[in-house]
């Protein structure tokens, strides 16, 4: 076995909690390794060490990034190279920084791209590294063009390099990062959960290209949360918990169970049953909703659809189809262009954020760090966040603090929300505990309607089927919950009523119990796969790289999505 | 991104923590500007206190130094100071002396003595313009405007209490007339500091630009008014009528002075104390605080953003015009042209105070006691006044320093984190940690 990548009892502690703890990990070159566990195992940070952006308390990195470093070299004592292949290096790496695990042969890909928009794949590519000409004076244009077309060659990538960001598919900017770790020289690519913001058909592009990238020599380490993903697209298997190594397993003689009781470290329920519901009369009505984005893009298109109480209504779809947008106007946050909004049979259109609450609207926001909780608070002033106005917490103007400690208490034991201390800044706790005090000083409202935005984004199974639970506890108690995620599992196995949602507009309202996930996966590239009717926009959806052409046309075709309105 | 998971990584310490340095390779300029601004923001209270203590004591050596030099460039009769066989025209330790001491004057003896009254009516007036800075700044608003608001709230209290004193007079007539005066400050202060918040909640201008410009606009308009329709025609100077004596601040203590009032003092801490508990312990407090620090999750929280800005820049210029009713109750007797900067010296002690309320009163003091002691310095030395400003100025410079880098540190720490707040989910240290 050749190793690419040793990361030797790695121990990370930040103030208060360790990361990871004597982590040893040891990557084959030419393999594709999976790195899963929940949230808050210490996955990313165990990355961030290999990648430089921490240095770890104790323990070592070897990296031999370019295979080369003992080639020719001393060879020490002992063990010869009998394979001919060169060895991981003998001594530890150290990284003070980004620059120096990419000189290493180290890249990263987060879950987010860090992309310039406006520019072109080519120039993304090379941007900070240009071929020059005129002695360095201007950036050597034509060559760089070369070069990202010579590499995707190589790699059998599909991208064309004079296309601009904005224009390409989330699918296709993925692929430019990953050639933008390469086109400087990285021979170890580190992906961060890049399977969160894809389209099933994308997921199952991306891992051809990494067998690709393996076939070619190069060694990929995924971080995933996903079971699945990781038995089928990994050829070993490292799952981490509360920051150890719990145990490294080839995938080929593993199962999903097995995994998950590693990750968790008990038994888990992979399937959610949830009891039919038993609706009762609308009690949210959105009605014909249009809303523009912050650039004036049309992002919800005509949205109609009504919750009912006692169900669950989900909304599915690609991040970035206006689903945000969608909630915002829902919830109050965004202004619609048009169309209107009811909360048991109250017109809410114009209602501020305040008057939703008062009025029975509970929300978890996509967003926890920026909009869900205020950071350089304590629990007990973000438990207080929304009711600051309002009983029991505000009387004639004054707060009543000792009440609110209860309330975050309260929260606090009932949630499992960790470290249990009501005097813990919000950026002191874990996402995943962020997330549980967001859901349970939501839920403490009492609300008549709950909107849920990606509920449990970057939260870890034990935490999810836990506010997965609550949910439908709520919906059983009679509540309306609107439920919007880009987990197709979460949406398919908790709502009773399936919206997906394509560029703004609603493709169509399906019963979870009876749609394919092939045909989910069309609909969320926009397409209405046969059984559905209707299918005449398929054509403008197809061409993935216009999207004002296809707005345009949206906007003044007169196609009524019939499907779309229901109720 | 490397800032960033500094930031969570060093911030949550508390202390001294800096692996970055300890590397081989040598960390950039950038790099190790960002880690000095995480230790600064990092620091516990007594670090702050000791980083403060520092920089006084480093302000002072080197203005030890400056003495020396101006010292040896001048030429004078006799060294007042000889080190070294060297002769100096001016005494360093003379000066600092005076400078801190001075503004106590005989205090052992005597402390009601007119030095002290001189720090004590300098301190109650920065009080007002450092609370009103500090207001602005919890809710996210750089507040510029004190001067103006000051100057138009010292303006409209003297021409209303000079047209209601000829209706009562005697200790009545002190109440009445104060509070009216008091009231007509904050109330003028106030809508001249919500024209801006005005300007930023609805039509998005900066209020940095227009509470400046409104500084123009007020120092200038009250100049044509004293000058002009309200000036007292038996002066030479642009002033207005002097106010009778009894619709001044009442000064039980300090005999034969009109210009200190412990009242007043008094009045302005109990003011600091309010707005502390303003903002921690009622719901608009919250509103504000959200705002300033976490503006989305403010509008998450049902939050009116436009609304809270007004309301605190009002409030911002309420405090700031109250300070300039007491400036002229107690300090000026009238309103004359040529206020001194206590609005801009507010900005300085709000910084200095870490835009606590409560703390601004001892950094208010701490303006108080080196405007009252250069006085002395002028008087009782043959040091310039210009030096004197040079060594005030360092001190302010150094004290000041480390709390304003410090408040940086924590605007470019909030802004990168909710700059990389999308793909937190994935690369936070604060998430997997």
């Amino acid at each position: 076995m050749t190793e690419a990548v040793r990361l030797d009892s790695i121990t990370k502690r930040f103030p208060g909690v360790v990361a990871n703890d004597d982590v040893t990990l040891s990557v084959e070159r030419g393999t594709v390794h999976a790195l899963l566990g929940e949230n808050g195992a210490g996955k990313t940070t165990l990355m961030n060490v290999l990648y430089g952006l921490y240095e770890p308390t104790a323990g070592d990195v070897y990296v031999d990034g370019d295979g080369l470093t003992y080639e020719g070299g001393e060879e020490p004592d002992g063990d010869g190279d009998s394979d001919g292949l060169p060895r991981i290096a003998e001594a530890p790496q150290r990284f003070d920084s980004p620059r120096d695990a990419i000189d290493a042969g180290v890249g990263m890909i987060h879950q987010h791209f860090m992309l310039v928009d406006p520019m072109t794949v080519a120039e993304n590519i090379t941007l900070g590294n240009e071929p020059r000409k005129w002695g360095g004076l201007a950036v050597d244009r034509e060559a760089a063009r070369e070069a990202v077309l010579d590499l995707s060659e190589r790699y059998g990538f599909d991208v064309e390099p004079d296309a601009t960001i904005e224009d390409v598919g989330v699918g296709v900017q993925q692929r430019v990062e990953i050639l933008k770790a390469l086109y400087r020289g990285a021979e170890i690519l580190v992906l961060d959960e890049p399977t969160a913001v894809l389209t099933p058909q994308e997921v199952d592009d991306l891992f051809e290209v990494l067998d690709e990238l393996t076939d070619a020599g190069k060694t990929i380490i995924f971080i995933t949360h996903k079971l699945g993903e990781a038995l089928e697209a990994a050829d070993e298997v490292t799952v981490l918990r509360d920051g150890r190594n719990v145990g490294s397993v080839e995938t080929v003689g593993t199962t999903r169970e097995e995994l998950a009781e590693l990750m968790v470290g008990r038994e888990v329920m992979l399937e959610t049953e949830t009891p039919p519901a038993t609706p009762g009369s609308a009690s949210l009505v959105i009605d014909g909703v249009t809303a523009r984005d912050d650039r004036g893009v049309v992002a919800v298109d005509d949205v109609s659809f009504a919750v009912r109480e006692g169900e669950v209504f989900g909304i599915a779809g690609v991040d970035g189809n206006g689903q945000s947008e969608l909630v915002e106007v829902v919830t109050g946050l965004h202004r619609p262009a048009a169309g209107r909004v009811e909360l048991d049979g109250r017109d809410v259109t114009d209602a501020s954020r305040r008057e939703r609450t008062r009025a029975g609207m509970a929300y978890i926001p996509e967003d926890r760090q920026e909009r869900g909780l205020v950071m350089d608070f304590d629990l007990t002033e973000n438990g207080v966040l929304g009711s600051q106005h309002d009983a029991p917490f505000a009387e004639r103007g004054r707060l009543d603090w000792e009440r609110a400690e209860d309330r975050a208490r309260e929260i606090v034991d009932e949630y499992d929300v960790r470290p249990p201390d009501a005097a813990a800044d919000a950026k002191s706790l874990s996402g995943g505990n962020q997330q549980k005090f967001i859901v349970g000083r939501e839920f403490a409202r009492d609300p008549s309607c709950l909107v849920a935005s990606h509920p449990t984004r970057g939260v870890d199974i034990g935490s999810t089927e836990f506010i997965h639970d609550r949910l439908v506890d709520l919906r059983d108690e009679g509540r309306a919950v609107l439920l919007v995620s880009s987990k197709l599992d979460e949406v398919r196995g908790l709502s009773d009523r399936l919206a997906v949602m394509y560029r703004g507009r609603v493709v169509g309202v399906v019963d979870p119990d009876e749609v394919t996930e092939e045909q989910l996966g069309l609909m969320m590239a926009g397409e209405r796969p046969d059984p559905l009717p209707r299918a005449e926009r398929v054509g403008d959806a197809a061409d993935t790289d216009d999207r004002k052409r296809v707005r345009s046309g949206v906007a003044s075709g007169e196609d009524a999505d019939a499907e779309a309105t229901d109720d | 991104m490397r800032r960033r998971q500094m930031t969570d990584d060093d911030a949550g310490a508390g202390g001294p923590l800096d692996d970055g340095d300890a590397g081989s390779s040598a960390p950039s300029v950038r790099d190790r500007a960002f880690d000095a601004l995480d230790r600064l923001v990092a620091a516990s209270a007594t670090e702050r206190l000791l980083i403060s203590g520092s920089a006084l004591l480093l302000s002072i050596a080197i203005g030890f130094l400056l003495i020396l030099a101006a010292g040896r460039m001048t030429s004078c009769g006799s060294a007042a100071y000889s080190l070294l066989g060297v002769g100096f025209c001016y005494d360093p330790f003379l000066v600092y002396d005076s400078l801190f001491l001075g503004a106590f004057g005989d205090f052992l003896a005597n402390p009601l003595n007119g030095q002290f009254a001189t720090t004590v009516s300098e301190t109650t007036v920065l009080v007002f313009t450092g609370i009103a800075v500090a207001v602005a700044f919890k809710a996210g608003v750089f507040n510029i405007g004190g001067q103006g608001q000051l100057v138009f709230g010292a303006l409209a209290s003297a021409l209303v209490v000079y047209g209601v004193s000829g209706a009562v007079s005697g200790l009545v007539g002190t109440l009445v007339l104060v509070s009216v005066g008091l009231a007509t400050g904050a109330f003028v202060g106030g809508i001249w500091g919500a024209i801006p918040g005005a300007l930023k909640a609805y039509a998005d201008a900066n209020e940095v630009i227009t509470t400046i410009m409104l500084n123009f606009v007020a120092t200038s308009f009250a100049l044509y008014l004293a000058s002009g329709p309200f000036k007292d025609p038996e002066s030479f100077a642009n002033q207005t009528r002097t106010l009778p004596e009894f619709a001044l601040f009442p000064q039980p203590l300090f005999p034969g002075r009109t210009d200190a009032s412990l009242l007043a003092l008094a009045l302005a801490i109990t003011v600091a104390v309010g707005i502390a508990y303003l903002l921690r312990g009622t719901s608009f407090g919250y509103d504000v605080r959200t705002s300033g620090i976490q503006p989305e999750a403010a509008e998450y929280g049902g939050v009116d953003a436009a609304r809270t800005v007004v309301a605190s820049m009002a409030l911002s210029g309420a405090l700031a015009g109250l300070g300039g009713a007491v400036y002229v109750f107690t300090i000026a007797g009238n309103f004359q042209t040529g206020v001194p900067d206590y609005g801009f010296d507010g900005i300085t002690v709000s910084i200095l105070a870490g835009n606590n309320p409560v703390a601004a009163i001892a950094a208010a003091l701490l303006f108080g006691v080196l405007k009252s002691g250069s006085i002395v310095v002028d008087v009782g030395t043959d040091v310039p006044p210009e030096l004197v400003g040079v060594l005030r100025g360092l001190i302010v410079l150094f004290v000041a320093m480390p709390e304003f880098f410090r408040m940086i540190g924590e605007r470019v720490d909030v802004r990168d984190r909710l700059g990389g707040s999308r793909d937190a989910v994935a690369t936070d240290g604060g998430e997997e940690a």
